[in-house]
Order: structure tokens, then sequence, then C-alpha cells
């Protein structure tokens, strides 16, 4: 990409500048002029945002911001109505092998853990590459169990959802997305609705994610995280990104005042 | 108020344990005054209804026991059980039996042996299997037993001794087959054979029959257990269909709905009956009991529908996000995802409704004149031996038995599979 020369020389001038990417290589999600309006209430206007492969870009706001509608557009979980979302390489259109195509590139890990309950956790992982990548039975567990260790619950394989901890939950529900061995993973709040001694494990889960070179979109609350582990914050409000920075220079120096206020409100 | 008497009043106060002294026990007089006399209304309701239940018990137990003349069974049970199938060849019906036995054995021994070999299974001694058998069947064989004892010939014993012994075999095969992991081959030869029995022992037994011939309990069974496996998937489509992103399936399945949920039974059998042959030539309508089986499924398949869409829309959206967001088709998030969590919350409505539709399977017996177990239970009281006897309190009282020992052990059994498919979701 063109923008990589310019950024090395510029780090400290682009602060609102959502397309300049950190990280290296090609744009692995591109949103450009992005619109989204339920009913009359517009939850977007005019996103613009380049995340790079490897890149870790953390998003936070007030609630109400468009955050999660932002990245629940990313793979389509809602439809946008104006602008263009391209992710590795595959813009989003009505063409539902598009939508399948990017679907099957990006993972998501949810607020509410969506595990299937009916489903023991090794089937909850293997569901989908068995039925979508038509992955034999015993292969597919082979990569469920490897996927489990990762997350470091192994011993949980043949237990329901239900017989979890709330952070055990939220590891299956990486370890199943991560079972497609998708490319970009997107994460809305995934510690919002844990308990608070479960947050770590969860967070863990993901620094060590992003230290294995995962391509990373995350909203969340969760300021540590952000620091420690971010390339770039965002900060959303009323649907429109505000600022755009590396976390040393975003929590430090902010530059706009909207940023000022909601930082000054949280930490 | 004796101070034995812990007043359960509606404050949550855990009360210290009193010292009652070593003379006062807990005994019968206790437990009566305090669930059953302990206000004055508590003792109205007690006396009204305990007079109620007894009176109500005598005049049962006389009438079984003592004034009951129950020759009329005895007599015709042949003709209540299965009408007048050919005589000839009621050995077929015998091995039908025992074949579903056998079949019925395979399943469950097949699916305890995957569940072992998952390690899902429950690991239980024999005497608590035993224990176990008893407690969900104890009805029905106690109602089996009692037809043996009234057949009184040897045929029946020996019938119910196969089924029983061929069940135990599959039963144990089958749990030894599916602990092992077989190759492709055998599994699919398995489930063909598994599929293929049903049908081809309906076959063996009509073979150069007709289904007019059929009647007594057996047709009711047979009416119903037809109905209830066709209406099934077809319930389950029309469910899907009326949540349809297409206007026009989701338009025609609305329709179908409404206008079949909005016919009576009777009057859609009745039309069955009689229009039938206003649109088809008689030598071309199907025979009456066929028609039935149509008339029940579509019936029954409208209101499975309402009931399985009642299931669907329990479903949280998030289940269905998930599904989409690992990269589940549409119809795949609807098989693998959301249909398996939608049947299951609705077990208990849809097995109701199949209770219902076994009941109702004596209405073709009036609208159609089919002979099943309602029709025969009053023709035999016109019989010569018995006319004017009026028997009917007796035949009516035992059909009404032969209908409540199987819609009690649907009830049970579907109790047991909710259970089962509940493990750790909650």
């Amino acid at each position: 990409m063109s923008n990589d020369g310019e950024m090395s020389e510029q780090t400290g001038a682009v602060f609102n500048d959502a397309t300049a990417m950190s990280g290296d290589g090609a744009p692995m999600i591109e949103l450009e002029h992005v619109d989204k309006f339920f009913g009359d209430f517009q939850a977007l206007k005019d996103i613009n945002l380049k995340v790079a492969t490897t890149e870790v870009v953390v998003v936070i706001g007030p609630s109400g911001s468009g955050k999660s509608t932002m990245i629940r557009c990313v793979n389509r979980l809602e439809e946008h109505d104006a602008g263009r979302i391209v992710v590795d390489g595959t813009e989003l259109s009505n063409d539902i092998r598009n939508i399948a195509e990017v679907r099957r590139e990006t993972g998501m890990v949810f607020q509410s853990f969506n595990l299937f309950p009916h489903l023991s956790v090794l089937d909850n992982i293997t569901l989908a590459p068995r039925k979508v990548r038509k992955l034999p039975k015993a292969k597919a567990e082979e990569l469920g169990m490897e996927l489990l260790a990762q997350v470091k619950i192994p011993e949980q394989a043949r237990k329901y959802p239900g017989q979890l901890s709330g952070g055990q939950q939220q590891r299956v529900a990486i370890a199943r997305a991560l079972a497609m061995r998708p490319k970009v993973m997107l994460f809305d709040e995934p510690t919002s609705a844990l308990d608070p001694e479960m947050i770590n494990e969860v967070l863990d889960t993901m620094k060590d994610l992003a230290l294995g070179g995962m391509t990373m979109v995350v909203v969340t609350h969760e300021m540590g995280f952000a620091r420690e582990v971010a390339d770039r914050v965002v900060f959303m409000e009323a649907g429109q990104i505000v600022e755009v920075g590396p976390p040393e220079h975003f929590f430090t120096a902010p530059q706009e005042e909207r940023t000022k206020r909601f930082l000054s409100q949280i930490l | 108020m004796s101070d034995a008497i812990v007043e359960l009043g509606s404050e949550p106060v855990i009360q210290p344990p009193v010292d009652r002294g070593p003379t006062t026990r807990r005994g019968a007089g206790v437990w009566v005054r305090h669930n059953l006399f302990r206000t004055p209304l508590d003792g109205v309701l007690t006396v009204v209804f305990g007079t109620i239940s007894v009176v109500v018990l005598y005049k049962v137990f006389t009438f079984v026991f003592l004034t009951g003349r129950w020759e009329i069974i005895r007599v015709n049970l042949q003709l209540l059980m299965i009408g007048r199938f050919p005589a000839a060849h009621v050995l077929r019906l015998a091995v039908t039996v025992v074949g579903l036995a056998a079949w019925g054995g395979l399943i469950a021994g097949l699916i305890s042996g995957r569940r072992a070999r998952a390690g899902t299974a429950r690991r239980l001694p024999l005497r608590r299997r035993a224990a176990d058998l008893i407690g969900r069947f104890w009805a029905l064989a106690l109602v089996v037993l009692y037809l043996l004892v009234l057949a009184g010939t040897p045929g029946p014993w020996i019938m119910v001794g196969l089924a029983l012994a061929a069940a135990l075999v599959t039963r144990i095969a089958g749990g030894w087959l599916g602990r092992r992991r077989p190759n492709r081959a055998i599994t699919v030869g398995l489930a063909l054979l598994l599929a293929a029995i049903p049908p081809g022992l309906y076959l063996y037994v009509l073979a150069g029959l007709g289904f007019d011939e059929w009647g007594g309990f057996l047709l009711n069974l047979f009416l119903a257990v037809c109905s209830i496996v066709l209406c099934f998937p077809l319930g389950v489509l029309l469910a899907l269909g009326r949540r349809s992103g297409l206007p026009l399936v989701r338009w025609m399945c609305t329709v179908y709905i409404e206008i079949i949920r909005g016919a009576p039974l009777f009057v859609l059998l009745l039309l069955a009956n009689v229009a039938l042959g206003f649109f088809v030539p008689t030598t071309l309508a199907p025979e009456k009991a066929t028609r039935a089986i149509v008339v029940f499924t579509l019936f029954t398949a409208a209101y499975m529908a309402e009931i399985v869409r009642g299931g669907l829309q329990s479903i949280p959206r998030g289940q269905i996000e998930a599904a989409k967001a690992v990269g589940l088709s549409p119809v795949r998030q609807t098989v693998y995802v959301v249909l398996p969590q939608a049947l299951r919350n609705v077990i208990p409505a849809q097995i109701g409704q199949l209770i219902s539709l076994f009941k109702d399977t004596t209405l073709a017996g009036i609208a159609m004149g089919l002979f099943e177990l309602l029709n025969v239970s009053s023709a035999i009281t016109a019989q010569e031996a018995f006319r004017g006897q009026g028997l009917i309190g007796e035949t009516i009282t035992f059909a009404a038995l032969m209908f409540w020992i199987v819609a009690f052990t649907m009830s049970r059994e579907s109790q047991r599979l909710e259970r089962r498919l509940g493990v750790g979701t909650r």
C-alpha cells in the first residue's frame, strides 16, 4: 500500500487520519464512507477505517456510539447503507457468495458468548469446519482439541456450554471463531458480560492471539488492554470516528475535546 | 396448637429445633392435623373432597371387581384388538410385533453404544437399570399382562416373550456395534437396514390384504403412527415456510395453516369420506384408512407448524448471528443450530398434539365408519349373547383403558426425552 511509506514519516501527525495504517502489509479491512441507518436514526456517519494485516485496532467510545454496529457491518451481521467495505480483497455486496467468503475469513466473538447450548464444547468448535470446510470428523476434532489447548481448557471438551463459567465459555467462543482459520478476528465487547475475576483469563487469551500475529478489531471498555495490546485506538462518538492514534499518544495527549472529555470520565 | 407444630408462615425464619421432650412424637396424627386440618377451611375441604374421593373410588372398585360383567371383553378380545383381520394371517402380526421389538432394541442399543463411545453415557449398575425400566413401563406392562391373561391362549404369550427376547438381544448387539467405530460401509448399511425395517414389515403385513380388513385397536395405533411419522416433517416444513423470506412460500403456508386450523377435524374426515366421491371415481379413490391417514396428517401438520413456529421464535437472535459468523449457510444455520433447539423447546406441546391425534383416531370410526376400537366397543354390545344387557359401560371402559395406557406411556417417555435432551444446557 502506498500509505505505508508516508506513515513512517508522519506517525505523529496522523491522529485523525483513520485510513493511515500502522503495522505492515496490505489492508485486511477497508471501510470507506460507510453509512448505516436504523430507521431514521443514523448509526454510522461516513466511517473511514483501514486495518492492516496483523494490526490490532481497539475501538472505544460511549455506549450507543456505533462501535458494535461498525464491526457488525464488517461481517455483514448488519448491512451498511452506503460506502464500501472490503475484507481481504472481497467487497461486501448483496452477492451471497461474497458474504459467505467474508464470513469464512472473519471470526467473531460476542459479548454474550452465543455458544450453541445443545452442542458439546468440542462440537461447538468443530461444527463449522466440518459443515463449511468439509473437514472429516477426526481431523476437525484434532483441530478442536488443538484450539482448546490454545485457550487452555482442553479438559472441558466433552462438557456443554451451560456447565462452564463465563470466562471459560468466552474462551470456547474464541476457539470456535478460530476454528475456521480466519484472517481477521472481531471482538464485540468480549469481557462486558463477565464477572471481574474472569476478565483477565479472556484478555490473556486475546493477547496471545495478538502476539501470534492475528489481525484484530476489538470493541472494549478495557483501557488496560487497549494501552498494552493495541497498535491503534479508535474513539467513536455519535456514529462517527472522532480520533485515531497509537495508544501512547491517544491516552496521554488526545487531540480532540470530545476524546479528552470521554477519557476524563473513564480514567 | 402443640409445640411440635412449627408454624410455616410467610416469614422465612429458620426456627431453632424445639426440644419436644421424650414423649412427643411426630406421628400420623400430627401429620394429618398439619396437612389436612390446619385451618377450618382446610378441614372443610378435606372432608368434602375426601368424601367425594371415597365415593368415586368405591364406585370404581365395585364396578371393576364386583358388578362389571367383563365376559364381553374376554369373548371379543380379538375383535377389539385387531378387528376382522383374517385369522389365517394373524401370524404376520405376531412376526411384525417381534420385528418391531427387535428394531427398537437395535436403535436403543446403537444410541447407548454411541453414547458410551463419546463418553457421555450414564453408567448404571444392572439393578438400577432394571428399576429404571420398571419405573418407565410398569403401567404398560401391567396392561399387557392383563390382556395376556384375558386372552388365555399360548399364542400371545409366545409373541410377547419372543418380542422381549428379540429386543434384549438386539439391544445388546446394538450396544456392541455402537461402541465400535464402524467403517463407512457398515454405518450406511446399518442405517439403510434400520430405515427399511418398518416399511418392510408394513408391506409384509399388508401383502395381499386390504386396509379394510384392519380394525380394532390395531387400526387406531396404525392410523396414529402413520400420521405422526408423516405430519412431523410436514409441520416443520410449514413452520419454516411461514417464516420464509420468499413471500409466495410464506403466503401459501399461512393460508394452508389457517384454513386447516379453522376446520373441525370431524368435518374434514366426513369430507374425505363422502365428498371425495364427487371428485374421484370410486374405483380410483384410496381406501378409507388411507384417506383417514391423509386427513390426520394434514390436520395435525397445521397444528405442529404453529407449535414449531413458537419454538423457532424462542431461539435468541444471538444464536443465528453466531451461526452466521462462523460461516454457516442459511440452510445449515436452520438445520444445525436453530431447529435442534427449537424442537427441543416445544417437546411438551408437540407430544400433547400427538397424543391428541392418537385419541382423535376414534373420530375416524364415527365419521368414516372405520372399524376401530371405539366402533368395535359399541358394535359388540349388539351381539346376540350380550344384546340388551347395557354392557356399553364395560366396553367403553376397556377402550378408555387402552387409549389411556398408550397416551400415558407417550407422555412419560416424552418427559424422559426432555430431561435427556436438556443435558447441561441450562
